[in-house]
């Protein structure tokens, strides 16, 4: 390592060039660990299980528009023809879709006495029996609703539920003590409304992917009949997604009294939702891969010049007794010196920017084992896109060092 | 002598090529993923109606949970206004020229001919929203006052609708079917579409195409029309009454709220119209909290809706850091460059060029290279554009390239290119001829 000494010395006399890389290598360290930090933070986000059986779940909308029909018999028929499709696990009317986007909000009190601002939000689920089938639940503790206790709520009548089957997440919110089972919870302040919950299942994330109670669900045994709007959610056996969605459209789009708006994997739905959390994932990292490559070919690009401007002080050094190895290794120490120093510099820049960054626009603070791990990886891009250009210096031949040009 | 060294850039340009190329791709990519995220930001935060948006206010009203944190500015408050008191307000003698009530609902439309009945999305208003918004029309116009207090079956539709069920004719007086009910046709609008839609922004589609209906608010409410666009509420409506009635006199917003005040002194007027009502509305026991009422003008109203997200002012800024990286590039390579010409500038030197002459040609040469970079870039911004819309939802009318950007990316690639090459370009103006000659 005797030789930094002078590859320091030879770079402080083309100083503006080493600094320019210096410079490129310390912002790009700046901008990819900021950006692989919100594409992270986002991929983590969308990963989150929803608690669907989400491979195997359809979501299917529709319109009644013509007030003659009997909704609630196209219901009781949509249902039954639904769920004898072969393939099917279970079928369920629902108001909502868990990560839709849309849905309902409700809350609940522990106690007649509790204020409203103190109520727990949860998202609101309308189902009958087959809810917690549909949508892929698995009860921990209670039982299910039974199909007398489903109710028909519409523009006119408007009946209220007295049982609930709660996530765990809410259980555990509602009832801290972890006697939530059986417990008894308010629809409306000053004990009005009372419901008893009578089942506990694992999860289901509610309807706003970003809300802060996204884990606080709740199935409300209702048939909910509010304008044309009809919605089924179905889960089928694994493999049969598509031959079900194909038989239950072609049902559904058989009653000329309505249209069929909707007819939706569930994964395809989920990716509609985050579709800006996709994006943001996807034009962060062509940013990464288009700026490392910038900053690689930079690397090369003026290396190689360096070599050509230094043939003749490189075949010298050969005629000297240089070695090939030697004039590889002086081009690698001395990017790797210009590269330390830019990651230097990189370090203070990716702090600020993610402090810039974190104040305005609330992305987070980028986890510090990202900066090691970033250095890392664009010193490495520094040697490796130095090394095309060292082994053209090494091929310079020594004889070169007799040539007057 | 400008053409002169046009021609001597790109045959200098030849002599490098790999060199050249680096640039010429590192400042395109630059330029390109700079004006993708900034092209899509200047299109957000567009003005969408440029010569009324300064009199034109959004309503916002604080008639939520007593118990609720207090209210600091507009955006802690519903951007919508419950139904009542929007009907209050419609039906005053206030200071505003005009006001209109709005909501978006969803009904299905019955073509005549064999065409499958399809769903289409509902905006149900008063007469005065065409006038407010300088709505075009290519048949017919707004309907007026009178329809609105008969709650008329009339109805506006848009191009688009009018192509599809009258074949783009004149269909003044023909009756659409939505639903199971009939409706004449009043007025035909023509091509609308302002970006971002400003009239109901909150609901996350705020790109989206405008409605291709139009419906009497009061109509629309009979049958009722239930509304497809988000609807809070913080108290549950009263369950003694049927359950539209009960959410008709609920405290539950869905409501749109739009004034039109022509002077700040109107707006003032305005603006104490509102505490006065609300003051009285007080006094009946509702609007339990602290008196707080905002009127936003369109701009104002876009920001306090945060139209332009936080991730795309990221991503612009982000891209415009990476624009500065390729800046860099560019400049180390220039010098490299520039400082390899070292012989035969001293050449053309020792001929008699003056250092001005060096300065003036090799800036050319840079200004080359910026706008081939510009080029390539107005290329890569239009991919990255294509991938914007293939990416977002709803962003079809932000993606386009107007003539505007166009002018803009090759002008700035080659401001970029000029400023990474004025040091370079300085530096071989200054080298002296007679050392760089004898080494030759």
């Amino acid at each position: 390592m005797n030789e930094i000494g002078p590859i320091f010395r030879a770079l402080t006399r083309n100083k503006l060039g080493a600094m320019l890389i210096a410079l490129q290598i310390a912002l790009t360290l700046a901008i990819v660990t900021n950006a692989a930090h919100i594409i992270l933070e986002r991929a983590g986000e969308i990963a989150r299980p929803s608690g669907l059986d989400e491979a195997n779940t359809a979501v299917f909308i529709t319109t009644l528009f013509d007030s003659n029909v009997d909704q609630r018999q196209l219901f009781r028929d949509d249902l039954d023809s639904l769920r004898a499709i072969p393939g099917v696990v279970a079928a369920a009317p629902t108001q909502s879709i868990p990560i839709s986007g849309s849905g309902w909000g409700s809350s609940l009190y522990t106690s007649p006495e509790m204020p409203s601002n103190e109520a727990i939000n949860f998202g609101n689920f309308m189902v009958d029996e087959q809810g917690l089938e549909a949508f892929g639940l698995e009860l921990v503790s209670g039982r299910n609703f039974r199909a007398d206790e489903i109710l028909v709520r519409s523009l006119e009548e408007n009946p209220d539920p007295t049982v609930t089957i709660v996530s765990q997440a809410l259980a555990d919110e509602l009832f801290p003590g972890g006697d939530a089972l059986g417990n008894t919870v308010w629809a409306e302040e000053n004990g009005e409304k009372p419901m008893q919950i009578i089942g506990i299942y694992d999860h289901m994330q509610n309807a706003w992917p970003h809300s802060n109670n996204v884990n606080y669900t709740a199935m409300n045994p209702t048939l909910a009949m509010f304008g044309g709007r009809m919605m089924y959610v179905v889960r089928t056996e694994p493999g049969r997604l598509d031959s079900v969605m194909t038989a239950a459209e072609a049902y559904l789009s058989k009653n000329r009294s309505r249209i069929v708006d909707v007819v939706r994997s569930y994964e395809e739905q989920k990716q509609r939702t985050y579709s800006r959390d996709i994006a943001m994932v996807k034009l962060l990292s062509a940013v990464i891969i288009v700026l490392t490559g910038v900053t690689g070919l930079g690397i090369i690009g003026l290396a190689w010049f360096s070599v050509t401007q230094r043939r003749k002080q490189i075949g010298t050094r050969r005629a000297l007794g240089a070695s090939r190895f030697d004039i590889v290794r002086y081009f690698m120490v001395e990017n790797g010196l210009i590269t330390s120093a830019g990651l230097a510099i990189g370090l203070c820049g990716a702090v600020g920017l993610n402090w810039f960054l974190d104040t305005q626009y609330s992305v987070g603070k980028v986890p510090l084992w990202y900066l090691p791990l970033g250095m890392v990886a664009l010193w490495l891009l520094g040697q490796v896109a130095v090394l095309l250009p060292a082994r053209r210096a090494a091929n310079i031949p020594p004889a070169l060092a007799t040539r007057s040009v | 002598m400008f053409s002169y060294y046009v021609r001597l850039a790109l045959s200098s340009i030849r002599k490098t090529p790999v060199l050249s190329a680096l640039m010429v791709l590192a400042l395109g990519l630059g330029i390109g993923a700079f004006m993708t995220t900034f092209t899509v930001y200047y299109l957000m935060s567009g003005d969408p109606i440029p010569h009324k948006s300064h009199m034109l206010y959004a309503v916002q009203l604080d008639n939520w949970d007593p118990n609720e944190p207090p209210t600091e500015s507009a955006r802690d408050l519903e951007p919508q206004v419950t139904y009542q008191d929007g009907q209050n307000l419609i039906h005053a003698q206030t200071p505003a020229k005009r006001q209109t009530q709005i909501y978006a609902s969803n009904v299905i439309v019955v073509p005549d001919s064999d065409e499958a009945p399809f769903d289409e999305l509902v905006r149900a208003t008063y007469h005065t929203f065409f006038e407010m918004f300088d709505v075009p029309f290519k048949f017919g116009g707004p309907w007026t006052q009178r329809e609105d207090d008969d709650h008329a079956a009339i109805i506006i539709i848009g191009r688009e609708l009018n192509d599809r069920l009258f074949d783009g004719e004149n269909s003044i007086g023909r009756s659409v079917q939505l639903d199971d009910k009939y409706l004449e046709v009043v007025g035909v609008i023509d091509d609308w579409q302002p970006t971002p839609r400003f009239y109901h922004v909150d609901a996350g589609n705020q790109f989206e195409d405008t409605e291709q209906i139009y419906l009497p608010f009061t109509w629309a409410i009979d049958q009722p029309l239930l509304p497809s666009g988000n609807t809070n509420c913080w108290k549950p409506p009263d369950d003694s009454l049927p359950l539209m009635d009960a959410f008709l006199q609920s405290e539950c917003v869905w409501n749109q709220f739009w004034a039109e005040l022509e002077t700040p002194e109107q707006a003032a007027a305005y603006k104490d119209y509102l505490d006065n009502y609300v003051r009285d509305q007080k006094a009946i026991g509702r609007f339990e909290r602290p008196l707080n009422t905002f009127i936003s003008n369109v701009r104002e109203w876009l920001e306090v809706n945060q139209v332009v997200t936080d991730d795309n002012r990221v991503l612009v800024r982000l891209s415009f850091l990476f624009l500065l990286v390729c800046v860099l590039n560019t400049v180390g390579l220039l010098m490299a460059k520039f400082l390899g010409k070292g012989g035969e500038v001293a050449l053309r030197r020792a001929m008699g060029a003056s250092r001005g002459a060096i300065f003036a040609q090799n800036l050319v040469e840079v200004g080359v290279i910026g706008v081939l970079g510009g080029i390539i870039g107005t290329g890569f911004a239009w991919l990255g554009l294509q991938a914007v819309e293939k990416l977002y939802r709803g962003y079809q009318h932000l993606v386009h390239l107007d003539p505007v950007m166009l002018t803009a990316a090759i002008g700035l690639a080659t401001l970029a290119a000029i400023l990474a090459g004025l040091y370079p370009v300085w530096r071989v103006s200054r080298l002296a001829p007679a050392g760089l000659l004898k080494t030759q």
